[in-house]
């Protein structure tokens, strides 16, 4: 039996939007979240756009102020943010796709089926002429799988003899802020813009996930373990500080 | 002993499996204890009153986990609680507390579980070491990982992995239906899943289905693509490939089967071996077809 108070607040998160007036004239959309787990009234930005999340029994009107005060600071979020706001395919237009840490070329042709392909002189993407866009992001999101299992499969190799036992599976899927998780099952997941990074990048998320598998924690024993079998994590720690973000925007805007 | 679902792991092909009958010896199937819910072990796979626990031709190993589980239904153990505590109330004119209730559920696990029956149960498997490949005759993942940590306790290390496919799955799949080459000896079958590619998508079903028909290549243009798919090789075995690399409803047909009928044995011993003997070559034959297919990468460098 739920105490008196949990009773009037709601349980569900509930979502929707509303606009908001900078100074400088723009006019920019705030999704609001109303969480039951919220304790105090929070602004977040990031290359989505602008969030503002209210606890329980906070008014909507207490909410607007607060965004409403604090414009100018999200005004030079949003400019900091504005360069990782990546744009999507646009189909038989768009030329290059990024790969590995790189663009590769692409080209467009006409086909039964939505397929995307790696050949000698870049990526084809086959498109027929009805599918809807989610063909596109999907078989996008199948390449990107593929090429990243490629990957995963030179590497894993290596890594495996030293691991007190094997990842029971890997997962690949689009991840929100997390670049890669170990489940208590022994399942890795992989956050798919990984395949978008440089290659070195990718290995060390798919290290120190699989240290994870001798020490389930950050502990300094951990940190060893990384630096036994990946020396340069700390560079590519810091890529993933400046890059990431705009790594996570790219991959939503192909596959969402 | 056919398999009728094969779910595929990996090894690394410098995994030595010299003394796997010892190892295997150490993990056998104990009788479930009378307090216990479930006991799994290794059992020969030539029957619980045969003695060796695995058995080879050539490079391909046959092994099998047994399991004894009690069965326990939650509904019974309810509806007996339920009387006890209408008992126990108008007995005492008040409804026993929770930690009470509980002791109670206790007790009454503790008093049917020894009267509870047994269910036997097995899963095969084929280590084939040609391919560095084990081979589960299951198609649920949780069963196959049972039967690879099974293994993995007796051996002490089998670093066994879900076959890694370097092309998604999906589009090859597709591209067979659409009209693209198949392998060397592969053929449609009657058979397949289409699913539309948006998350909660639509699902199509076919079944005695003609594949490359005009219904088909509708769906295809849609944006369809194929999750699992009906094919045939060599007019020896049929079997439904999903995306999942899991193979479904393996059928041995007649071309291969007809070896098998034109001797005639009578020891159940010698039925079992050309069964497997069989079974362990169409295996090979089919996975040397689908790994250059799927692209699917060993396990080790």
């Amino acid at each position: 039996m739920p105490g008196p108070f949990r009773l009037l607040a709601p349980r569900r998160i509930e979502r929707d939007s509303f606009p908001l007036r900078l100074d400088d004239g723009r006019t920019i959309e705030v999704a609001r979240t109303r969480h039951p787990r919220a304790r105090q009234l929070r602004l977040s930005v990031d290359e989505r756009g602008v969030r503002l999340t209210l606890p329980p029994r906070a008014s909507l009107a207490s909410g607007e102020r607060f965004a409403h005060q604090h414009r100018d600071w999200l005004a030079a979020q949003l400019a900091r943010f504005a360069p990782a706001a990546a744009q999507g395919l646009v189909p038989g237009e768009s030329v290059q796709l990024p790969l590995r840490g790189a663009q590769v070329p692409l080209a467009w042709r006409e086909g039964r089926y939505a397929c995307v392909r790696s050949g000698p002189d870049g990526v084809e993407v086959a498109l027929p002429a009805r599918a809807p866009p989610a063909a596109l992001a999907r078989a996008l999101r199948d390449f990107y799988e593929a090429e990243g299992r490629a990957d995963v499969g030179r590497w894993l190799a290596r890594y495996l003899p030293g691991l007190p036992r094997p990842p029971r599976r890997l997962r690949f899927r689009p991840m929100t802020s997390q670049w890669g998780s170990l489940a208590p099952d022994g399942t890795v997941s992989l956050d798919l813009s990984l395949v978008l990074a440089r290659p070195s990048a990718f290995e060390y998320v798919l290290v120190h996930e699989l240290c994870h598998l001798v020490h389930a924690d950050h502990s300094r024993a951990f940190w060893r373990e990384v630096e036994a079998r990946f020396p340069a994590w700390r560079a590519e720690r810091d890529y993933f500080k400046a890059e990431g973000r705009a790594l996570k925007g790219a991959a939503r805007a192909l596959f969402g | 002993m056919f398999f009728r679902n094969l779910t595929f792991f990996r090894f690394p092909a410098s995994l030595d499996l010299a003394d796997l009958e010892s190892h295997l010896a150490s993990h056998v199937l104990k009788p479930v204890g009378p307090m216990d819910m479930a006991s799994s072990g290794f059992i020969p796979p030539f029957g619980r009153d045969a003695e060796a626990l695995s058995h080879s031709i050539g490079d391909a190993t046959w092994v099998s986990v047994g399991r004894e589980d009690r069965l326990l239904p939650a509904a019974v153990v309810n509806d007996l609680l339920q009387k006890k505590l209408a008992e126990l109330e108008a007995r005492e004119g008040r409804r026993p507390g929770g930690r009470a209730r509980k002791r109670l559920k206790e007790d009454l696990v503790q008093e049917l579980l020894p009267r509870a029956f047994v269910r036997p149960g097995r899963t095969d498997a084929i280590l084939d070491r040609e391919h560095a490949l084990c081979v589960v005759d299951t198609s649920s993942r949780k069963q196959a990982e049972h039967v690879v940590s099974a293994l993995r306790d007796a051996l002490g290390s089998f670093p066994a992995l879900p076959p890694n496919a370097e092309v998604a799955p999906r589009s090859v799949l597709t591209g067979w239906i659409a009209g693209e080459p198949l392998p060397e000896g592969l053929s449609l079958g009657d058979e397949c899943e289409l699913k539309d590619p948006a998350d909660n998508g639509a699902v199509v079903k076919c079944q005695r289905q003609e594949l490359q028909s005009d219904e088909i290549a509708r769906h295809l243009e849609a944006g369809k693509q194929v999750t699992r798919l009906a094919l045939v090789l060599d007019d020896h075995v049929s079997f439904v490939l999903g995306e999942d690399l899991v193979v479904r409803k393996f059928k041995l047909l007649e071309g291969a089967v007809d070896a098998l009928e034109s001797t005639e044995r009578d020891d159940l011993h010698a039925e079992l071996d050309a069964r497997f003997a069989l079974m362990s070559g169409e295996l090979k034959r089919l996975f040397a077809v689908l790994e250059p297919a799927l692209r699917i990468g060993r396990a080790d460098a």
